[in-house]
């Protein structure tokens, strides 16, 4: 995984976009008991009998709002995007990308009973994060390995991304975002736009 | 392959046509995210996932969906495992270029076991009984550990996301592959032509899942899956995150996109909004 972390790191140091200014160096061990804790947290709701699906996931969308740095990671993924936007659209986009990714992982997850994750042996560290592997079985499917990105934020461990099968969220859809603003003339009001009705076909479709 | 040559041309001259505009070396950060993404030929790469996206509406989206209905699971399961056998020659003589000896070594154990006791290759009794788990590897892997670039992204019809290293890789493991040489008469080519046709039904039916959840929840599936295919390419040549099933070629889609999908079982997600 040594290219990798090259690969990320060199990746976030080219998009100047990012700015690592709120990041402190994060302990592994600390880290490690983050993602415990938020893991057995989501795997209580995503496997409770008492609750239905639309409560399951009420109660994964409240934990990932608490565990992840929503600002960070929507900054990270706006990307060099964020200094063009104006307050007012930095904050609507802010507003925006938390309440979709939210949904997202909480319609994903939601659907996930039966689920049972173990911490992975390899923690990685990085120089501002920690990379935390997970092994995630499901009754029958086959298992995948979902890594957490875990930084210091404020004082407190955080979830800055997810790596699925070797795939970074938050690269692809900051990819999926530039290209957004791009194909709708360097715009961020058209990102928006896109995702204002996104998040409309997301509420009318739960 | 006989397609071959005709795609390098309709490549060259189509690609020149399509080229994406440099950003100017005044806006640095938009010139690092051209760097990035990789993508020189990206109008060109456009079109060709629009033509893709027809086909994959009209025909290969139904017929997968079609074979998940009617075939049930077990024998699904004996066709992809099938399927992977066809491929551990070439798996093996990637293993082999690639200096993995330990990974040759139970890949021709596989390919030995399965196709007798596995019946030809139906069952994974490699697997199942002695343990010894599968691995996919492709002749694109083999020129990256050898230090060759993957080159510009193409987005290919039917192919799906590639690049030339990956499509080279792909013609020289069609072409080095025993089953190109052995056999012919008129049995053999309909042979070949239903292993071509199954390859194509069960990677699609493999990322069904993934595909649709790319497609309903990205507001860009095309640059979603120029991310993804990249980033999942990188992690498979260092032999890191995923395992790659056997059956599954080094171009294209793959059996997975590193996005997490909803049990089976579940409904699918409603087709593509955009």
């Amino acid at each position: 995984m040594q290219m990798t972390r090259r690969a990320l790191s060199g990746l976030a140091l080219t998009l100047p976009g990012f700015s690592p200014s709120a990041l402190a160096q994060v302990d592994a061990t600390r880290a490690m008991a983050f993602i415990q804790t938020t893991g057995n947290a989501m795997v209580e709701a995503l496997n409770s009998t008492t609750l239905n699906l639309t409560q399951r996931r009420d109660e994964v969308a409240t934990i990932l709002r608490q565990a992840v740095d929503m600002e960070g990671t929507g900054r990270f993924i706006l990307g060099r995007w964020w200094r063009v936007a104006s307050p007012a659209e930095r904050q609507e986009y802010l507003r925006l990308f938390e309440e979709t990714l939210v949904r997202n992982l909480a319609g994903r997850f939601g659907e996930f009973q039966g689920v049972r994750f173990a911490l992975g042996r390899s923690q990685r560290r990085t120089e501002d994060d920690v990379l935390v592997t997970t092994i995630v079985e499901r009754p029958g499917a086959a298992a995948f390995n979902l890594d957490w990105r875990v930084a210091e934020i404020n004082g407190q461990p955080r979830i800055v991304d997810l790596v699925a099968e070797g795939t970074s969220l938050r690269l692809t859809q900051r990819s999926e975002y530039s290209s957004v603003v791009q194909r709708g003339g360097n715009q961020v009001s058209a990102l928006l736009a896109a995702m204002r009705g996104q998040l409309q076909q997301m509420q009318a479709r739960q | 392959m006989r397609f071959g040559p005709l795609l390098a041309a309709a490549l060259i001259v189509v690609g020149l046509a399509g080229c994406a505009t440099r950003p100017p070396a005044s806006d640095p950060e938009a010139l690092a995210e051209f760097e990035a993404n990789n993508d020189p030929l990206e109008p060109w790469n456009r079109g060709m996932y629009a033509v893709n996206d027809v086909v994959d509406t009209v025909l290969l989206r139904p017929a997968a969906v079609a074979y998940r209905t009617l075939v049930p699971p077990p024998v699904r399961d004996g066709v992809r495992n099938a399927l992977g056998n066809l491929r551990a020659p070439t798996i093996l003589m990637n293993d082999l270029l690639q200096g993995e000896m330990d990974r040759a070594g139970r890949t021709g154990a596989r390919f030995l076991i399965n196709s007798t006791l596995g019946l030809g290759g139906l069952v994974d009794v490699a697997e199942w009984q002695f343990g010894i788990a599968g691995h996919g590897e492709d002749f694109g892997q083999t020129l990256a550990v050898w230090g060759v670039g993957e080159g510009p992204f193409l987005f290919l019809p039917l192919l799906g996301p590639s690049n030339p290293r990956d499509l080279l890789g792909f013609g020289v493991d069609a072409v080095a592959s025993p089953w190109f040489w052995f056999g012919q008469g008129e049995i053999v080519e309909i042979l070949r032509l239903v292993r071509a046709g199954m390859t194509v039904l069960d990677t699609r039916e493999g990322v069904l899942d993934v595909l649709d959840q790319v497609n309903a929840t990205s507001l860009d599936p095309y640059s979603t899956l120029r991310s993804a295919y990249r980033q999942r390419r990188a992690a498979e040549i260092r032999h890191t995150g995923p395992v790659a099933p056997e059956a599954a070629g080094g171009t294209g889609f793959g059996v997975g996109l590193g996005v997490p999908v909803p049990a089976p079982g579940s409904v699918a997600p409603p087709q593509p909004q955009r």
